[in-house]
């Protein structure tokens, strides 16, 4: 691979060290990682006067998402494709994994505001899935540039 | 393949522009123009801007810089016909644009002196971003082998 390639691959990783770090901090700010914060966040609160999201005030949210989410998880995976991981068994699981995970997270918003509390429970759990799944990917990419 | 790269490094041209008049009319361009709309003004009755507001700025900003500079860094450095020069141009567009984002997180959140870091590394980047993608334009129509 050409050096200025192996460059812009280690930017990229850490613009997207960046990317996951301030969705954390949104996610903390805006929704919070507990239950009850990610209910009061869809369903609303009357007593803290938190209004209930609307489906289209979803829509809104994740419309932008859905693109960014796809295009960032190829982007990703096509890196991973020159490392040595992958013809491994586990890397078919990751790119599964990887598009599950973020459609997931990008659609229980959906059914929490439908009143599936359950789900409340599946976002917070998937979006720290998701979390670490990139993180193991960009170790992966990281480790090929630098030693391989 | 030459027109449809073409018409990318066209379209990044246009972001960078509209990108440098967006932030002129909303966000601001220069220190004391910034520093009102993240810290707004009392005497003014200027808001300053929500935690959660600047983190959706900041974290759209992350997502578009770093995606149109790895695309517009891959078209360069494969029509750059001088590669260690090249290098320190994706280095110093890459590194730039990393190092904008960062000042204004700390500007934000610490230190509003590193907004004058943030401005810089901003036009920075902008600038040899712009000459990137007219380089990489120029090659794909003008240079006589790639």
């Amino acid at each position: 691979m050409q050096k200025a390639y192996k460059f812009s691959i280690l930017y990229f990783l850490l613009f997207s060290l960046m990317l996951l770090a301030s969705s954390i901090l949104i996610f903390n700010e805006k929704i919070g990682f507990s239950l009850q914060s990610v209910l009061e966040y869809y369903q609303g609160n009357e007593d803290k006067f938190i209004a209930a999201k609307s489906t289209s005030g979803i829509l809104k949210i994740i419309l932008p998402h859905i693109f960014a989410f796809g295009l960032f998880i190829m982007v990703i995976l096509h890196f991973t494709v020159f490392t040595k991981s992958r013809n491994s068994q586990v890397f078919h699981f990751i790119i599964y994994a990887a598009f599950i995970l973020g459609l997931l997270e990008l659609f229980t918003p959906l059914l929490i505001i439908q009143g599936f509390v359950f789900f409340a429970y599946v976002k917070i759990v998937v979006f720290f899935l998701f979390e670490f799944l990139m993180l193991y990917l960009f170790w992966i990419l990281f480790k090929s540039i630098v030693y391989d | 393949m030459q027109p449809i790269i073409s018409g990318l490094l066209i379209f990044t041209l246009l972001y960078l522009v509209a990108d440098i008049l967006v932030k002129a009319n909303s966000f601001g361009l220069f220190s004391s123009a910034i520093k009102l709309t993240l810290f707004g003004d009392e005497e003014e009755f200027i808001e300053p801007l929500s935690q959660a507001s600047f983190l959706e700025f900041i974290h759209t900003e992350i997502f578009f810089i770093m995606m149109i500079l790895l695309t517009l860094s891959a078209i360069y450095a494969r029509v750059s016909r001088k590669k260690s020069f090249s290098l320190w141009i994706i280095n110093a567009v890459l590194l730039s644009s990393l190092v904008s984002l960062i000042a204004l997180a700390i500007s934000y959140y610490f230190d509003p002196l590193l907004m004058n870091l943030y401005v810089i590394t901003f036009f920075l980047w902008h600038i040899l971003a712009f000459y990137m993608a007219t380089y990489s334009l120029w090659s794909l129509h003008f240079a006589k082998s790639i």
